[in-house]
């Protein structure tokens, strides 16, 4: 008796639960509708932390010049699929920032809306910033923030830049002998593999992820990593692994990557623009180059990622959201605020020049992403990172490529056609 | 000597042993703490420099204080609550006998079992509407969290405390039943008294619990001052965690204080309990 | 302090303040709990009265509560809601007033249990019979909303407009558009015509007669409105992109109910829509990339069982996930007793600065710890190794990584075990262990026979969910070895991952989150746990009852 009481409850509950997943939309938009109503409205928009914290400025400027309220909220980890599920139910904000190789999975949500920019604000525009956030032939995001790999050398220990990663390894090998250091090189390896900072070598040595098709899209169709390309490649990057010269590492991983810099165990790192803040305050002295390949071999693409701001197809003050994304975001102010609070180079060709007349980084970074390669936004790049990654691990730790990358290949072409 | 270490010696070898093992890295933590330059791998075990500039730049580049705040309140209020119904449901479990009684405790076990990050997407949705009609418990609110957090109340828990009554005689409130007194009685003024030590623990556990929950506290608080300690610090280490170490470190060790003030300030009771002797039978 | 003068009142648990109250008047005149026990319930025969009132005020303040929850449900119309209200309200009352007895100490904590971990957890494992995840999360007239405005594409060589909203007196909305060449025009969903006797500034209508311009802040009131607006012309529309520029645009996909598909009006492609698969394909099997979600029955179940990528090292990684859980579970709880039991005498001089120190790993935010020692354990730059002076690379071997990851969890999990077992010793009657010292038995033997059984009793149920926690311990191999070492040929699983983390790369590493998918695994996961877990609680029901 007793327990089928609970048994109703819980009958209930399920009951009240499905009606509030299932169709109860006449609701929520009810819900919306009056919350826009409230005078001025308000404008939400997600980031991470540390760029939270460098729009809550200018957003607040913004809503102040327009009389609308805006929310500058941070969402510490997940930001993307935490977005994605709050557009789902919803609940999204009306503005969400952040890498274009987010779109693929946002567009495939429906959670982002193509934005319209003029001819003007276009050409405003580093190309490859708008290539970035091209997708299907639609610009989805406007860029302000540009990122890549370089090699960065401590200009005490390594007064001149190396052409080959050769010239770099026996450079380094020298220094290590003499006692200078004790690293070849700095490059974030991990146990699990870095598909993003072992491309410029994997590039340079022959491989590649993706074809490209006729519109300038990538093919997820057509697999780099499955060909004989790929483990070719691998076989050159053995030979820098443990137990060919000992330049590559799974000792060095994220997160200490850039501290063996600034310790000064190493006199060369391959990281990017986010690695500066630290080698500043370290004080060491550095030059920043494009990373080299190997000799004779083709040249090294770093990946290019872009940061965008996206407006999304559910937030309630689309209008507003537009407007602060296409004629706010595109000035060059807010470019140098967000270039201060983090040195990545801008999107804003103006903002580029204005920056680099007092500081040489965000030049010598773009020159290091001249040939470098769009990060690519097609879904399917997420089934690449791990399998690609932990191949690259194994062969770096002395696995043979030949058993390796065919392995890591069928994974990735298993997890894309499932 | 020998005497001596029999009966008290051996106790503080292990004692030291367990101390020495349990604070290896947070020694290592507190010297990146002071490390100007606090990054993981450039740390040493012991301090290599001191200096309070990561401490103090936590509370000025971040939201640290309202951090605290927040994680006090939330993880304060949803302990006691949840430790309140769950005493109840251990009760009921311990001294009454009813239709599905194992079944309901195996399935409390078992519910707990799930993978939480699955279930994300769904809390999601049942509190989107619970904002809209109730924007005082809904999202960005200490007391949707706590709302959500009492879901777990009972769970370990419960069988915790379980356990605990099952060792206090059932005798005991049997007499007093018989002298009159009702089960709400029996419950408060017998069984209560008598499980205070687990009670204190339960309370600590159930804060520490809270305090560091994370995923769905970073799911619901996303203005920067209303986050907790847990969302805010990883916050800080995300994306690139050599940055920002050094006040992370910090962090983490400033939370560490309040759990370790609570358990000082509970100490007496789960020391001082039962040491007269009440369960005799 | 005195602990036994002071100990009634001190050990008051929190409780209901009315209850408390009373309880602090019934106290004052009693010693200790038990020697009040006959007296004090004699004399408080009068408290049912007192019961009564509470319990009034405690449904009364339910009934409050309800009816300020059922207003906002009722205005919208949440039939749903309302009857879910309806149904915990009726149960309380009924619980309370009536019988059930058990359901009166259960009533409170099951009702959040049901509405924020069984009602999630059911609605999650119904997901398992769906494609649910991205690409396919909502319904498909949303997939199909998305299509066509993500379609939207500006009028190639069209003139790019200067925008400004305004008003009609009659209070309708229009646009007040400004060409490249400073001509003003006002569009509505009549069409676009030209407006004389505007002030044009800075290439903007600053002022028309006739018409109210309005600002951003109060435009956003009218959002809708303004994105509906569609001012037609020969090549499409003239829509709004914010509130300060138009373009000429037109949707160059629609979808078509006839054929049940969507056409490209420039191409003449047709993506027919695939109810299976919840997906838009054309006929060289190219889908869009917006689908929706759609009931696959059995599929993912089957697919689990099936796939060679999960059935082939499950065994293997099942049994390392039982040693993990089993090693976590009995290491700790060793450490944490032995600790427990060293600490456990008045003669342990400075015994509370040790307990504070000890329950230190627990304190501190365990995931920043888990990331610390997965960086003590680093080959070339790990204090561990550094300090040892050894060369071990500890995530690079199979057992080598297990090693650690186990000893990073008994870093983590003993304070737990400690502070539980020396609550549990508490509750041990001195007594009882000094009598058998008095039979002669030696310590070791008192406590083997008299001290462990007792702790046992309070205690399996827990090492049982201590278990079940670490066998599902996501955090402590996500966050240190993340499952390495792989093994070259096999990149999907490594020789530390545990089944829920497995789990989660299958889930999460493909193209997208596989929710549907995922649920899939963890049903079978869950079932593992289950018949595990249930067993071995079947062989406490003979302990529990040493005392019932």
């Amino acid at each position: 008796m007793r327990i089928r009481t609970a048994g109703v409850t819980a009958a209930f509950a399920l009951t009240l639960l499905a009606s509030a997943c299932g169709g109860n939309d006449d609701t929520s938009t009810d819900a919306s509708a009056k919350d826009s109503a409230q005078a001025g409205g308000t404008l939400t928009i997600w980031a991470d932390d540390k760029r939270t914290a460098a729009l809550k400025p200018f957003a607040e400027k913004f809503g102040k010049e327009n009389g609308i309220t805006v929310e500058v909220q941070a969402v510490s980890k997940d930001l993307q699929s935490n977005f994605v599920t709050a557009s789902q139910s919803g609940k999204a904000p009306d503005i969400v920032v952040g890498a274009h190789d987010w779109i693929g999975n946002l567009v495939q949500n429906g959670a982002i809306d193509p934005v319209q920019l003029s001819s003007t604000q276009k050409s405003s525009l580093a190309d490859i910033a708008l290539k970035g956030v091209t997708y299907n032939g639609q610009i989805y995001g406007v860029p302000y923030a540009i990122e890549n790999l370089a090699l960065i050398r401590n200009t005490d220990l390594a007064p001149t830049a190396p052409a080959t990663i050769e010239d770099l390894v026996s450079s380094g090998k020298k220094l290590k002998a003499s006692g200078k250091t004790s690293e070849i090189m700095s490059l974030q390896v991990g146990e699990n593999g870095d598909a993003y900072h072992i491309y410029p070598l994997y590039t340079s040595a022959g491989g590649s992820l993706f074809g490209v098709k006729d519109n300038g899209d990538y093919d997820a169709k057509d697999l780099g990593v499955a060909k004989t390309e790929a483990t070719a490649a691998f076989e050159k990057i053995a030979k820098l692994g443990e137990k060919g010269e000992g330049a590559l590492k799974r000792s060095i991983t994220g997160d200490n990557a850039i501290a063996t810099f600034t310790s000064k165990k190493a006199a060369y790192l391959v990281s990017g623009p986010w690695a500066l803040t630290d080698i500043k305050a370290a004080g060491i002295k550095y030059e920043v180059t494009p990373v080299p390949g190997f000799a004779g071999g083709k040249a090294a693409q770093p990946f290019i990622g872009v940061q965008a701001f996206y407006v999304a197809s559910k937030g309630t003050n689309k209008v507003a959201a537009q407007e602060f994304v296409t004629n706010y975001v595109t000035q060059v102010d807010l470019a140098k605020a967000l270039y201060t609070a983090e040195p990545r180079p801008p999107a804003l060709t103006k903002a580029l020049e204005e920056v680099s007349a007092t500081d040489a980084d965000a030049k010598a970074f773009m020159e290091a992403g001249k040939n470098g390669a769009i990060l690519p936004a097609i879904p399917e790049m997420s089934a690449i990172w791990d399998p690609f990654g932990k191949a690259e691990a194994a062969v770096i730790g002395g696995a043979d490529p030949a058993t390796a990358i065919p392995a890591a290949a069928k994974a990735i072409s298993d997890a894309i056609n499932k | 000597m020998k005497r001596w270490f029999m009966r008290v010696g051996w106790r503080h070898l292990v004692g030291l042993g367990a101390v020495a093992f349990s604070l290896f890295p947070i020694v290592f933590v507190i010297s990146a703490a002071l490390n100007p330059l606090g990054t993981l791998s450039s740390t040493e075990l012991l301090p290599t420099g001191a200096t309070f500039r990561n401490a103090a730049q936590l509370f000025e580049k971040t939201e640290f204080g309202h951090w605290y705040l927040n994680s006090i309140v939330i993880a304060g209020t949803a302990s006691v609550a949840s430790m309140f119904l769950s005493l109840l449901a251990a009760y009921a479990f311990s001294r009454m006998r009813f239709a599905g009684r194992r079944v309901g405790l195996l399935a409390l076990l078992l519910i707990q079992m799930f993978p939480q990050f699955l279930l994300i997407v769904t809390i999601f949705l049942i509190f989107t509407d619970i904002s809209d009609f109730w924007p005082s418990v809904g999202f960005n609110t200490w007391w949707g969290l706590v709302l959500l957090y009492l879901g777990g109340a009972l769970g370990v828990n419960t069988w915790l405390m379980k356990g605990f009554l099952d060792t206090v005689p059932k005798e005991l409130d049997e007499s007093a039943r018989m002298d009159g007194a009702s089960h709400v009685q029996v419950f408060f003024r017998i069984v209560l008294p008598l499980v205070t030590p687990i009670l204190a623990v339960v309370g600590l556990l159930a804060f520490i619990g809270t305090i560091n929950e994370f995923l769905m506290a970073n799911v619901f608080l996303k203005d920067p001052q209303s986050k907790t300690l847990a969302v805010g610090l990883y916050g800080l280490v995300a994306g690139e965690r050599n940055n920002n170490f050094g006040l992370f470190c910090v962090g983490s060790l400033l939370t560490a204080i309040p759990t370790v003030a609570l358990f000082q300030f509970l100490q007496r009771y789960i020391v001082s309990g039962l040491t007269s002797g009440a369960v005799k039978g | 302090m005195s602990k036994r003068d002071s100990g009634a009142v001190e050990t008051r648990p929190p409780r209901p303040e009315a209850a408390s109250t009373h309880h602090r008047r019934s106290t004052s005149s009693r010693k200790s709990p038990r020697s009040s026990v006959g007296s004090t319930i004699v004399a408080d025969s009068s408290t049912t009265t007192l019961g009564l009132i509470v319990k009034i005020l405690a449904l009364s303040m339910v009934t409050a509560v309800a009816i300020w929850a059922a207003f906002p449900l009722i205005d919208a119309k949440a039939w749903g809601w309302l009857a879910g209200e309806a149904v915990i309200v009726a149960s309380v009352f009924f619980v309370y007033l009536r019988r059930p007895l058990p359901m009166k100490y259960l009533l409170p904590g099951t009702l959040f249990l049901l509405a924020f971990q069984v009602a999630p957890v059911i609605y999650t494992v119904s997901t398992a019979f769906t494609n649910f995840g991205d690409g396919h999360r909502g319904t498909k007239q949303e997939a199909i909303t998305s299509i066509q405005t993500g379609s939207v594409k500006q009028v190639e060589g069209s003139t790019e407009y200067t925008l400004a909203v305004a008003t009609r007196d009659s209070g309708e909305l229009v646009f007040l558009l400004t060409d490249p060449d400073g001509q003003a025009f006002v569009g509505d969903a009549d069409g676009l015509r030209k407006l004389g006797g505007a002030t044009v500034d800075g290439g903007r209508v600053t002022a028309a007669s006739g018409y109210t311009l309005l600002k951003l802040g109060q435009l956003s009131a009218r959002n809708q409105e303004i994105g509906d607006l569609k001012v037609p012309t020969d090549n499409g529309a003239i829509i709004a992109s914010g509130v300060t520029q138009a373009f000429e645009a037109k949707a160059t996909r629609h979808y078509d109910p006839a054929c049940d598909c969507v056409i490209d009006v420039e191409t003449g492609t047709q993506w027919v829509a695939d109810a299976e698969t919840g997906s838009f394909v054309d006929a060289s099997g190219e889908r869009l990339p917006q689908g929706w979600k759609v009931n696959v029955g059995f599929d993912n179940l089957v697919s689990v069982a099936t796939d060679p990528h999960i059935s082939g090292p499950f065994v293997r990684t099942l049994i390392w996930n039982l040693g993990f859980a089993l090693a976590s579970t009995l290491g700790t709880f060793a450490i944490g007793l032995l600790c427990a039991l060293a600490m456990h005498s008045d003669r342990v001089r400075g015994q509370k600065i040790y307990r504070a120190l000890l329950i230190l790993p627990y304190a501190m935010p365990s995931f920043a710890m888990l990331l610390v020692w997965r960086d003590m354990f680093n080959a070339d730059f790990g204090l561990i190794n550094r300090m040892l002076s050894l060369h071990v690379d500890w995530f690079g071997g199979p057992w080598t990584a297990r090693a650690a990851a186990i000893a990073v969890q008994l870093w983590l999990g003993f304070p737990y075990m400690f502070l539980v077992s020396t609550g549990a010793l508490q509750a041990i009657p001195k007594e009882m262990t000094e009598a058998s010292q008095v039979d002669g038995a030696t310590v070791w033997q008192a406590f083997r026979q008299v001290t462990l059984p007792l702790l046992l009793v309070a205690l399996s149920p827990l090492l049982i969910s201590s278990f079940s926690f670490n066998f599902n311990n996501f955090n402590a191999i996500y966050l240190t070895t993340e499952g390495a070492p792989f093994p070259a040929d096999n990149t999907s699983v490594g020789a530390t991952d545990l089944l829920i983390t497995y789990t989660y790369r299958l889930a999460f590493g493909g193209a997208g989150a596989e929710y549907g998918f995922a649920a899939a695994v963890s049903i079978y996961i869950f079932t593992i746990v289950a018949v595990i877990s249930a067993i071995s609680f079947r062989r406490t029901r003979h302990q529990e009852e040493v005392y019932s």
